[in-house]
């Protein structure tokens, strides 16, 4: 007893003490579990956001089944169901309600559920959405034979389906699969193509030629004034030009209204839950499928047939729906334009620094110059690029090169180029940290071999060091382009806009135009998140076009990483 | 500013609502007839409240002339008169009239002023959130919430929702303001009219745009702020308002819009550099012709804003000297 008692006695300090000497912080696990943890936090969180953008956007595209709600006032609702929530009715409204659903809000604290609807038909009713509460009705049904029907103009159309009319002749209609139909909606489909491009392509070549004209006849005034000979015989030439185009404008114009005519006979009309009907051109109509009736491949159909048309289409309805084609194609161009930019001039920077210049108090300040370049907030760099490159850069341009457009600004306004080289300034300190760490990284005793083999400075650097230094040089400009393709807040300034159909590649001469405003994804987002009409029907779009983005910058990324690893692989055989 | 808005539309009469749409055009405006010929390039800066019509009118114009090239820049109505005056933008959409100083600025560069031109009309809405019990407020009430000034004669500072009526759970609550930022022609707009040029509270939420106004009020059960009627979603509602205390309240819609009785009306602006005397060259006079006309005032209502009376729009076109 005793012992043990002694045993104890003694065992109590000791492990105190042992417990003193290899605590938790000697071990420094608090460090370890710290770390852990932030980075656990950081994953979590990365992971979270992502889950939620991807959830939320691959969503949005599944066609939902078409609710009618009959509430106990008479009101009727048809609509998809958008989302539900808790709130507590106010008194008028709890009195309104039967006895049966009074007692169970009671029980429920006095919380109520209600669903929002979409309703569409905005022509009709002058609104899209509507909150119904669960005591407010009386019937909730999904009866057949409802359609949900996307139109061009006025956003969606619930409803029925009452009549159609093909070539001015009326026809009854019965389903939406019936072959009339469905081939009623492809000719309409396909003369809005045809229209389309008549439009594009031929009224456009003869538009363009006749602004040509009309902006050469400008040139010789500026150069010889008006009433020069050069100018009379410009004028007389345009004249003569412009009656030809005029002829083939009118031809190219007839055929387009010939065309509009027969769309005209072509028409379904629609009515809406209430009885109020509403006629449009096939050629208006996008798609239409019986919401409640659809099997899961047509399901799938509608999903996959509305993401191409959201990747391949223009923007409809002051962007909020249609594609964001446009949009995906400014992205890629700037970034493309960017890297073109940013990287030999980020590796030559590098390069001079590095292997050139004297190492002293000059190279470090610049340097030091470089590295804060990159803390500069990039709004400042946009006041910078609207500054210089646009109105300086651009307005020289224009006065030397386009006085003949003028006032009408041609460079000497935000476009596609002061953008590209705004980004490049934005992200060249990236670049030149990058390689300078790539360069300094290639052992010294490769460049003392190949200088003692005979070869000269320049001959070292092109076969020795910047072949081993590529992989990482690869690395800098892969982050610049993931910082550049992401970045918004300077592009408002230097030359993205809301609206930009037309995209600066196409096939007017010169083919690239790099003076056009251009759309991008970054500001599509904040487009129709906190600038489109109705909010509510732009928060899906904002996580599909986030989506969207995303997966463009890690397909960007993906290749470029790719790239590299292929050159690591290339340069790893010509080691010793 | 009011009274010249209530002189317009008494002078243009009103006109009802038919047909199958909720709004209707006024039947007198002319119907938009295509031209040939038409092409360049357009480009317009200015009011972000006007940004998604002017997509809308651009869309619908392109349909019509689809080798015009038109784009649509929208930060806040005070970009628009910079924009028209280096020449970079042909059109300056502004959800006000431009100010004195702008205007000077503008004459100095060409020598006379840039000509307004009213393209619709907005019952700037004062929203709250779907479930506020609210049902008026007069416009000392809104300036005694919104400002430290209180110009419109509010005799305390109003914080909670107590102080305008409202009881139970809702008395004791602050009031939450959201507001636009100070680029934004609906916030001068505001300032000027419902608060007497006084001066915003420093606790005022400003958002970059009009819609995240409304965004804002949706997510906060005890706010209010005030955005272009057009935004409304049915997670907020407009609180009907009096000029006078105690007078009788009008709900935002369009026939209190037309009559003058809501408090807050106003015209939406695009504003032009034309040089009086000569005419509009053919795009920009199309551009005009087609916003004031059937189909481009179809735009405005599928924007949710009310369109202009065929007098006015008239008015504007022969200020213009556009036929």
């Amino acid at each position: 007893m005793t012992d043990a008692a002694a045993l104890q006695q003694e065992s109590v300090p000791m492990s105190k003490s042992t417990g003193r000497r290899t605590d938790m912080r000697s071990r420094g696990e608090p460090a370890l579990w710290s770390l852990g943890g932030a980075l656990a936090i950081g994953i979590i969180m990365i992971l979270g956001f992502l889950a939620l953008v991807f959830s939320n956007g691959v969503e949005t595209f599944i066609p939902k089944p078409i609710t009618v709600v009959t509430g106990i006032d008479g009101t009727v609702t048809a609509g998809e169901p958008f989302r539900s929530e808790l709130f507590k009715p106010t008194p008028e409204d709890f009195a309104k309600a039967s006895p049966d659903w009074q007692a169970r809000i009671k029980d429920a604290n006095g919380y109520a559920n209600r669903t929002l609807y979409r309703m569409g038909n905005f022509d009709i009713y002058g609104e899209d959405f509507r909150w119904v509460p669960d005591f407010m009705a009386a019937k909730i049904e999904q009866p057949h034979g409802l359609v949900f029907v996307e139109r061009m103009e006025w956003g969606p159309f619930v409803g029925t389906v009452k009549s159609i009319k093909v070539d001015g002749v009326e026809r009854p209609f019965t389903t939406l699969d019936d072959t009339a139909f469905v081939k009623a909606h492809e000719t309409a489909r396909d003369r809005s193509k045809a229209i389309r491009k008549i439009e594009r392509v031929g009224i456009n070549d003869v538009n363009h030629a006749l602004e040509q004209e009309r902006l050469g006849l400008r040139k010789v005034e500026l150069a010889s004034g008006r009433n020069s000979a050069e100018y009379k015989d410009a004028e007389a030439r345009l004249t003569g030009i412009s009656a030809g185009l005029q002829q083939r404008y009118d031809a190219l114009s007839a055929d387009v209204q010939k065309l509009r005519e027969i769309n005209a006979g072509n028409t379904i009309t629609l009515a809406e839950i209430g009885g109020r009907e509403k006629t449009i051109e096939f050629s208006a109509l996008v798609r239409a499928y019986a919401a409640n009736d659809l099997s899961f491949a047509q399901k799938a159909g509608v999903y996959v047939s509305r993401w191409a048309e959201f990747l391949g289409s223009e923007p409809r309805e002051a962007n909020t729906e249609g594609g964001v084609f446009p949009a995906i194609f400014g992205t890629a161009a700037m970034t493309l334009l960017m890297v073109i930019v940013v990287a030999p001039f980020g590796v030559i920077t590098a390069l001079y620094l590095r292997e050139y210049a004297q190492q002293g108090r000059l190279v470090s300040f610049v340097r030091i110059s470089v590295n804060n370049l990159a803390g500069v907030p990039s709004i400042v760099y946009g006041v910078f690029g609207l500054g210089f490159f646009a109105y300086v850069l651009g307005g020289s341009i224009d006065a030397l090169f386009y006085p003949e457009r003028l006032p009408n600004p041609t460079f000497g306004t935000g476009g596609l180029l002061w953008s590209a080289l705004t980004l490049a300034l934005l992200t060249v300190p990236v670049v030149i940290v990058a390689t300078e760490e790539a360069l300094a990284a290639v052992p010294r005793s490769m460049r003392e071999g190949s200088l003692a083999c005979g070869a000269s400075k320049w001959q070292t650097i092109k076969y020795i060091v910047l072949p081993r230094a590529m992989p990482g040089i690869m690395t800098g400009v892969i982050l610049a382009m993931a910082r550049g393709a992401g970045e918004v807040a300077p592009l408002m300034l230097v030359g993205v806009v809301k609206l930009a159909p037309e995209l600066p590649v196409d096939g007017m001469f010169p083919f690239v135009h790099l003076e056009r405003s251009f759309m991008h994804l970054g500001f599509h987002i904040f487009d129709v998140g906190f600038q489109s009409r109705n909010a509510e029907a732009g928060k899906p779009m904002v996580f599909v076009t986030t989506v969207l983005l995303i997966a463009l910058v890690t397909l960007v990324n993906a290749t470029a990483i790719v790239v590299r690893n292929r050159l690591k692989k290339r340069f790893a055989g010509s080691q010793f | 500013m009011l009274k010249t808005f209530a002189g317009a539309l008494v002078l243009a009469g009103t006109f009802a609502a038919t047909g199958a749409y909720a709004l209707d055009v006024d039947p007198a405006l002319k119907d938009y007839k295509k031209k040939a010929g038409v092409e360049g390039s357009l480009k317009s800066v200015g009011s972000d409240t006007l940004n998604n019509l002017m997509a809308l009118w651009a869309e619908t114009f392109n349909k019509e002339y689809p080798s015009v090239k038109i784009e649509i820049e929208g930060k806040g109505s005070g970009t628009a008169p910079p924009a028209l005056i280096s020449g970079s933008a042909q059109f300056g959409p502004m959800s006000r009239p431009m100010k004195g100083g702008e205007m000077d600025d503008f004459e100095k560069k060409y020598g006379y002023k840039p000509t307004p031109m009213r393209v619709a009309v907005d019952a700037l809405a004062v929203f709250v959130h779907k479930d506020n019990p609210i049902q008026c407020l007069s416009l000392a009430q809104v300036d005694a919430m919104f400002s430290k000034t209180r110009k419109k004669g509010g005799k305390e500072d109003v914080k909670t929702w107590g102080q305008v009526g409202l009881t139970g759970e809702w008395a004791s609550k602050p009031i939450s303001l959201y507001g636009r930022n100070s680029a934004s022609g609906t916030y001068g707009y505001f300032k000027e009219v419902a608060m007497g040029d006084g001066d915003y509270k420093d606790s005022v939420k400003e958002q970059p745009g009009s819609s995240a106004v409304v965004q804002g009020i949706a997510s906060d059960k005890f706010a209010i702020g005030y955005s272009g009627g057009g935004y409304k979603t049915a997670d907020v509602k407009t609180v009907p308002l009096t000029a006078k205390e105690g007078g009788k309240c009008f709900d935002a819609n369009s026939d209190n819009a037309y009559a003058g009785d809501y408090p807050i009306t106003r015209f939406l602006y695009v504003y032009v550099n034309a040089k009086p005397g000569s005419k509009l060259e053919p795009l920009r006079a199309e551009f005009v012709k087609f916003v004031l006309s059937k189909q481009g005032q179809m735009g405005t209502i599928k924007d949710g804003f009310f369109p202009v009376p065929s007098a006015v729009a008239s008015q504007d076109l022969e200020v213009l000297g556009v036929e």
